[in-house]
This record gives C-alpha cells, structure tokens and sequence, in this order.
C-alpha cells in the first residue's frame, strides 16, 4: 500500500515538468504545423498552416492567421483567420465557421465570410453566402450576399441584405431594429404568417414591420398581395395597401382543392 | 512484544542491501557525470573553432540585436556556422537556440534546430528560425508553439 503510495508521488514529480508546458489558465496557446512569421516594424505575425488558437474562453481554428499587434506580440488588436475557419467561445454561447473569421478585438467585432458561412449567438442564429457582421460593442449586426438568413425564436429571415440592431434582454438578444433588403424578395415568417416584399423595416419602439413594393402576405389559406404593408407583431394584425396604379388582391384557397 | 523481534529479519536485509545498492548506484552516477563535464586537457588544446565566444550584433529599425555563440566555424568568408548556446538578444526579445548560420554580409541567421523565443509575455518555441531584413521579420519555422500570457 504504502508502496503503491511512493510510486503515485513519484509519478507525480516527474510529471510535473511536463505538465509545465500545458496551457496554464489565464494563458492562450497558439500552434501551428509550418511555423510563425514576424513583422516586427509592421506589427503583425503569420500563424502558417494548421492553426489552433485556445485560450480560457474561445477557441479558433484556422489554416492561417494573420494576427495584428499594437506594443509586442502579446498585445494582439485583431485576427484575421483564413481557410475552414472555426469559432468557438462556449462560454459566449458564440460559434462561427467559415472561409475566413475576422476578429477585432477592440472594436468587439467579428465578422464572418465565404460560402455557408454561419454565427450563432445563443439563439440568434445568422447564416450566408457572403458575410455576417456582428459589432458586439454596438450592438448592430449585418448579413450581406445570397442565402442571408436571420433566425431566433419569434423570426425567420431571408434577404440579400439583413442589418439591424439586438438589445439584450434577460441574458437573451433580442431584434431592436431591423432592415431587410431584396430586390428578388425577402421572406419573413413568423409563427403564422409569411411576408415577402423587396424592403422590410422594424422597430421595436412601434413593433410593426413595414414592409415596401412588390407586397405579399400568407396567413393560412389567404394570400394578400400590394405595394406597402405592415404587420404589427403584438396584435398579430397585418394590412396591405397599393399605389394609384395597381389595386390590392386577396386570394383565398379553397382548402377543400 | 518488542516491536525489534517482530521485524522479519530476512525482509530488513532485503531492504538494507536494496537501499545501499540504490546509493552506489546514485553515487556512480554523480561521479560518471563529473568526470564528463570536467574538460580534459586534450580536449582544450584540440579545440578546432575558428572563433571562440564569438559575438555579433545586427542594427535593426528599432534596436540592435546583439549575438552571442560559445564558438563558430567560418563556412564561407561571409558564413559563420555559430555552435553551442547561440544567443540573439535585444531589448525586446530573446532567441536561444543551437547551430546558427550566420551572414556577416547580408545580416541574415538561419537554424533548422530547436528555438526558444521570449520576449514580454510571449514564449514561442520552434522546429528553427530565420532572421532577416535586419531583425525586422522573425521566421519560426516547422512546428511550433506560441504561449501568451
């Protein structure tokens, strides 16, 4: 027993050099399997090939990296991660991929590019063909390319361009102001009705989405088409209106066809 | 009883020849490893480095790196192989590493050898590095391993 006893100390001291080169709290640990490149007057390094970036509360992968600094290698302003690039800050409820991650630190912003590029945050969920921006200090956020795709629990989001504001609630994000763009149509579901139209705003202070040309609203069977509606979220009310040179159609489907 | 006489004698000699072993063993050791560290004088006066304790310094942007090597061997006039403990040191890092090539002409450090870089809060360790446009950019080559604190 007392045996067995000596060799776990044992074990333990010799262990205890090499334990020494694990990633210490407080510490980010960067590898990489073609080595590093610095800029001493430019103020920057190349991470080159195979990139992990871990640290307490996120982790980036990456097959390179240019990262900026401001006084010495340790005082990094902003990453700029490229090729199969991965965020994840569980701590944050924050994950992120695509073709390239750019992180700027001192502005809180992250952005996220390529083709099925996405960026959860808690239950925001963004998604796009082009990039996602999101400024954390702001607050703002912009989707910007095909596919953009904004969703949480009340909304479902398509458009060309999707831009607005989230106010934290609780914890929890919540859309303050919205704008969507599409000159093919955005969509906008919600739990009983789907809007398209080329121009949608949003503002919580009215809680009514206006939506502008080339109008169409789905609730059920009934399809409500114009040039400029609003559907006001709390009283789960919509109205449709047109121009002088066309007339609002209602069309209602015989569920029975 | 006395605890004395419920020792079983066989096991304590056991012990006893197990421990003294182990002290002859740590003894030879110790004294293998004195003698080697302890330079002979054979190997004194047949030290074949073209350059003792050799010391050189780049002049880059910011400051001057200064470095140091226990002996280099000219490879070429303008190419000195710097061996053992070389040193690269400026006010903003240090660069430790083994077997260093050096360029006096165009100022320029190469080594395909374990590297060990430190500087405020930062500790890089590589496969080699290079060193060029006069200490401006820093190249960890292969594998390497970057801490921040």
């Amino acid at each position: 027993m007392n045996f067995a006893k000596l060799i776990i100390i044992y074990m333990f001291l010799v262990s205890y050099p090499v334990s020494g080169t694990a990633r210490g709290i407080g510490e980010t640990e960067i590898t990489t399997d073609d080595g590093i490149e610095v800029f001493q007057n430019e103020k920057y390094y190349l991470l080159k090939k195979n990139v992990t970036i871990t640290s307490d509360d996120f982790e980036i992968t990456a097959d390179r990296v240019k990262a900026n600094f401001e006084i010495d290698l340790y005082d990094i302003t902003s990453l700029e991660a490229k090729g199969s690039s991965n965020l994840n800050a569980i701590k944050y409820g924050v994950t992120g991929k695509g073709d390239e991650i750019n992180i700027n630190i001192k502005l809180e912003e992250i952005i996220v590019s390529g083709k099925n590029s996405f960026l959860n945050m808690q239950e925001t969920k963004m998604s796009s063909d082009g990039s996602i921006k999101v400024n954390n200090a702001l607050g703002t956020f912009e989707l910007r390319g095909a596919n953009s795709n904004l969703q949480n629990i009340d909304l479902d989001i398509y458009g060309e361009y999707i831009s607005g504001v989230f106010s934290e609630f609780d914890d929890k994000k919540q859309i303050k102001k919205l704008n969507v763009e599409d000159k093919n149509l955005l969509t906008i579901k919600t739990e009983n009705l789907e809007m398209n139209a080329q121009k949608a705003v949003y503002n919580d202070q009215t809680n009514i989405i206006e939506l502008f040309s080339k109008v169409k609203i789905v609730k059920g069977q009934e399809i409500i088409t114009g040039d400029y509606g609003y559907f006001d979220t709390i009283k789960n009310s919509y109205k449709v209106k047109s121009d002088n040179t066309s007339k609002v159609k209602v069309t209602i489907k015989n569920s029975n066809e | 009883m006395n605890f004395l006489l419920s020792i079983n004698k066989r096991q304590l000699i056991i012990w006893i020849t197990f421990i003294i072993i182990l002290i002859l063993v740590f003894f030879a050791f110790s004294f293998i490893s004195n003698e080697k560290s302890i330079p002979k004088i054979t190997d004194i006066t047949t030290n074949k480095s073209d350059i003792v304790k050799p010391k050189f310094s780049i002049s880059g942007q910011k400051s001057e790196i200064f470095i140091t090597a226990k002996n280099g061997n000219f490879i070429s006039a303008e190419k000195i192989l710097l061996e053992d403990n070389v040193k690269f040191k400026s006010k903003e890092f240090q660069l430790v590493s083994d077997n260093v090539i050096f360029d006096r002409k165009n100022l320029v450090a190469t080594s395909e050898n374990e590297s060990k870089f430190s500087s405020k809060k930062t500790f890089i360790v590589s496969a080699g590095f290079e060193i060029i446009e006069n200490g401006n950019i820093i190249n960890f080559k292969g594998q390497t391993i970057l801490k921040i604190k």
